[in-house]
């Protein structure tokens, strides 16, 4: 069990994500949605655009390149282009922060 | 004099120095930016893809096809267009993404071109070669939009010859029941035989394409062994790059096709088309329809092109560069396995998205 902070509640508007860079962990895209904070890696597995360009809509992030979306909650390619699932990583609000438990990843 | 409209383009809310371009009333938002050599985001060019989508900030368009279905219809709600689909009304600005990858190479013009031959290459595909006052520039694997006056819609068809300084363009386009162009062109051809002039001469100088665009180009800096994969008219660009590696000297292995068709009537013999030429490769065809197989004597494989690729290729996947061509669930089902189970990066497979 690890628990790292990647933000502050804050950072992440309702409805939309951030572009969190954590030491040691490739960037990751924290998405505040009705039912929580959600947290995925940014760069596409399709290309090399970062998720959070993209657009949020019904728990799902467009790739801002190629329109690939994928599900925000479990980082699954939903469309082509994109055939490989974003790494997804649970997320818990203690306080202000945003933090991920790194090594239990999913 | 076709009016003309200043263009502004927005690549982020924060960029310092936008982009201007200019764009005839006549001409889309997207072809006119790359004819001026502005790397705007694109793949179709054909309303499908959605690639090009757009915010229009100021300024009027028309949408020549409000229906495309490259935008789903929660972003025309907030206001997406697509770029390859809207004409300017007024001076605008556009935030549409743009990327160095997109850069054309060579720009794009718009050509009269005549129609001058017709070679069935299949039961149901032939090679129309058209020809137009000045040379044919492309890349190998690219696309020209195709229109004809009479029928006020563009069809993209990729060219399957290599660039040339005579003006010859080759493509290879399938019979396609009620297909607007694809009769229009095998008719007039079909029309002329034998000895009536008439027809031949009625596609002289109507037709215009708009060439070259597309991304699923040969990369020639890059030396991995080359595999194509496609099925139907796919073929064509196919071809091109065959052609391009073959006259290539930095490409030393040969390169390997898979060509997949539904029965034995639609695998055209490319060896030998090839071996004309001087080239050799790697031909391996499947067909999908077992009764279309058995009924044509058919004693090679039999199933989806994409399941036969590990059969035919020695080094790991990884190790080569993939170029696609063909219909939609040919080239996903074929992504899937490159990527999922052959470990291959997405940046060493090409295609254009027409879908």
């Amino acid at each position: 069990m690890a628990l790292i902070k990647i933000c502050s509640i804050d950072a992440v508007p309702p409805g939309g994500s951030f572009r969190a860079e954590v030491p040691g962990l490739p960037p990751l895209a924290v998405f505040n949605l009705k039912d929580g904070f959600f947290v995925i890696n940014d760069t596409c597995t399709h290309g090399e655009a970062s998720l959070c360009d993209g657009e949020v809509e019904d728990g799902q992030v467009e790739c801002p390149w190629h329109n690939a979306r994928f599900c925000i909650k479990t980082g699954q390619a939903l469309t082509f282009p994109a055939v490989e699932a974003q790494k997804s990583y649970p997320a818990t609000c203690i306080g202000e922060d945003v933090m991920i438990d790194f090594q239990e990843t999913v | 004099m076709t009016p003309q409209f200043h263009i502004q383009l927005q690549t982020s809310a924060t960029d310092a120095s936008p982009a201007h371009y200019t764009c005839d009333a006549n001409d889309t938002l997207l072809r006119a930016g790359l004819r001026q050599g502005l790397g705007l985001a694109y793949e179709c060019n054909v309303g499908a893809c959605g690639s090009c989508k757009f915010d229009l900030i100021d300024g009027e368009v028309d949408d020549l096809w409000p229906e495309a279905p490259g935008l789903r219809p929660k972003e025309r709600e907030r206001g997406k267009r697509l770029a390859c689909q809207c004409v300017p009304r007024s001076d605008c600005t556009i935030k549409l993404r743009s990327g160095h990858e997109y850069v054309p190479q060579i720009q794009p013009r718009r050509h009269r071109a005549s129609l001058i031959s017709k070679t069935m290459l299949t039961s149901d595909i032939a090679i129309f070669t058209f020809q137009t006052s000045s040379p044919a520039r492309f890349l190998a694997g690219q696309y020209a939009l195709i229109s004809h006056a009479r029928l006020g819609q563009l069809r993209a068809y990729s060219m399957a010859n290599l660039p040339n300084q005579q003006g010859l363009w080759q493509f290879g386009i399938r019979r396609v029941t009620g297909g607007k162009m694809s009769n229009l062109l095998f008719d007039a051809v079909q029309l002329q035989e034998p000895g009536t002039e008439a027809h031949m001469n009625e596609l002289r100088d109507e037709l215009s394409i708009d060439v070259p665009y597309g991304l699923a180009y040969l990369r020639q800096e890059i030396t991995r062994p080359i595999v194509c994969i496609g099925g139907g008219s796919g073929l064509a660009p196919l071809l091109s790059i065959l052609r391009q590696v073959g006259t290539d000297s930095a490409h030393h292995a040969i390169p390997t096709l898979l060509y997949g068709g539904r029965g034995p009537d639609d695998i055209p013999d490319v060896p030998t088309m090839l071996a004309e030429e001087g080239i050799t490769l790697r031909f391996h065809p499947v067909v999908s329809v077992p009764e279309l197989a058995q009924a044509g004597g058919w004693t090679g494989t039999v199933g989806f092109v994409h399941d036969t690729i590990h059969h035919h290729l020695t080094l790991a996947l990884s190790e080569y560069e993939f170029y696609l061509a063909g219909p939609p669930p040919m080239i996903e089902a074929t992504v899937r396995f490159l990527q999922l189970q052959g470990n291959v990066p997405a940046q060493q497979i090409h295609f254009d998205r027409f879908f």
